[in-house]
């Protein structure tokens, strides 16, 4: 790859990058360079929400958003919901929700579902089915499985002590 | 292609003064076009650690200075807008979703100019005027001559969008926008965009834009004129939205066709002048 170098911050890790071409997206650089899949190339137009990810803690799409424009920011992918040190098999307390609640269809659009959940639990109350949807209203799932998922994030906001 | 991260507005001008240039805001436009390989400009130039630009701020006289890369989600919550300014942060609201609103910025939207967007009309509504800024200096343009056709507005080339300046609102008025679409956050099939102001039951201020039945905002200033200090009933809003459709030049596309636009805008000012009446007489 052509470009310059850049360091980015992942789940808490300083991860260098030899070489970025300016064009190159956040997404392909977490994906292609660093080997965290769990966020996915859906429309890489910003519509389907696959590519969610959390830099300085809010949600937003790696898809539209370039590599070396993202140095210097705090970047979590989904691969970071559970704490560095955890078990191994640990899950978030969001993850566990949506397992529990057989939340997930085809499962492609789960790491970003559970990005911009992961975000919405971060306020601390009890959610609404409306605040969920809401809040998951930049999140597509082609298999339509959004019963499940607004439950399980409705009842992952309930559980918190 | 190059990437520029400059860290003030003199240095961003001076980037921008090569060939190709374009300014990246919060990419969820022009990042979108570059992977669509519709655009691929020579030198991109990061506005993100330009920090005058990320402001917002009331001046005294109830004026509010916008900075261009103030994120929609900002704009939603800002509390420095009030009363008829209040178009713009319900405007800003129902962009798209939350991740894009984390990302998208008033600049970047504007200089886009989708006529399906959402700050135009209200920008036009809200009396709004640009502050651009280039080699030659600064310039303010109104939102009306901001906004010229399908995706062309009055920035030239090497120029910068400072900021957006809403004047004050007259006290008292409301602000309120309207979006029809075919789901949350999708660009409006027609939207609505008003500042409404009432003493009494005379009308006193009355902007009213509406979003995506052309190839810019539209606005009927000539009308809005006549209509104040009388009344605002029925026969009143017939006149505007009479004279607002005589303006609307829509197009057939996936979102609606043409001739639905031309029928379902009309009623939807008459519906949005009548809940801000309803507003304005339910406030104490």
């Amino acid at each position: 790859m052509t470009g310059e170098p850049v360091t980015l911050r992942v789940n808490g890790a300083e991860r260098p990058v030899a070489a970025v071409a300016p064009w190159t997206t956040l997404l392909t650089v977490l994906r292609d360079e660093f080997g965290l899949t769990g966020a996915k190339r859906g429309c890489n137009q910003g519509v389907c929400g696959a590519c969610t990810v959390t830099i300085d803690g809010e949600p937003v799409r790696s898809c539209l958003s370039l590599a070396l424009n993202c140095a210097d920011r705090d970047i979590v992918t989904v691969e970071g919901l559970v704490p560095a040190g955890a078990p191994a098999g640990a899950l978030a307390p969001v993850q566990q929700a949506l397992a529990e609640g057989n939340a997930v269809q085809c499962g492609f659009c789960t790491p970003g579902i559970l990005i911009s959940a992961h975000a919405l639990l971060r306020r601390n109350a009890p959610l609404t089915v409306d605040e969920v949807r809401a809040g998951l209203s930049g999140n597509l799932c082609r298999c339509s499985g959004y019963k499940k998922i607004v439950e399980a994030v409705v009842s992952a906001s309930e559980a918190r002590p | 292609m190059e990437f520029v991260r400059p860290d003030s507005i003199e240095a961003t001008v001076a980037a921008l003064q090569a060939d190709g240039a374009a300014c990246l805001a919060g990419g969820a436009t022009l990042v979108a076009m570059m992977n669509a390989d519709l655009v691929a400009p020579h030198r991109l130039v990061s506005l993100r650690d330009v920090a005058a630009l990320r402001e917002a701020a009331r001046q005294p006289d109830g004026t509010v200075v916008v900075g261009a890369m103030r994120r929609h989600r900002e704009t939603a919550e800002e509390t420095d807008l009030r009363d008829g300014q209040l178009v713009l942060s319900e405007a800003a609201a129902q962009i798209a979703n939350p991740p894009v609103r984390n990302m998208g910025t008033i600049g970047g939207s504007c200089a886009f100019a989708d006529p399906a967007a959402d700050y135009p009309p209200a920008l036009l509504a809200a009396d709004a005027r640009f502050s651009l800024i280039g080699a030659e200096g600064r310039r303010t343009v109104p939102a009306g001559d901001f906004f010229l056709d399908w995706y062309e507005t009055a920035l030239e080339p090497g120029e910068l969008i400072e900021s957006v300046v809403l004047p004050p609102a007259p006290a008292r008025t409301v602000g309120s926008y309207t979006k029809l679409a075919r789901v949350a956050g999708d660009f409006a099939i027609a939207s609505v965009a008003l500042v409404l102001g009432m003493d009494g039951r005379a009308c006193i201020h009355l902007a009213v834009a509406v979003g995506a039945c052309g190839p810019a905002p539209v606005r009927r200033r000539d009308v809005e004129a006549d209509l104040i200090g009388g009344g605002l009933g029925d026969t009143e809003i017939r006149r505007l939205t009479d004279a607002l459709a005589e303006a609307f030049d829509p197009v057939d596309d996936v979102r609606a066709s043409a001739d639905y636009r031309r029928r379902v805008a009309p009623r939807m000012v008459r519906q949005a002048l009548v809940e801000a009446q309803q507003r304005i007489s339910e406030t104490p």
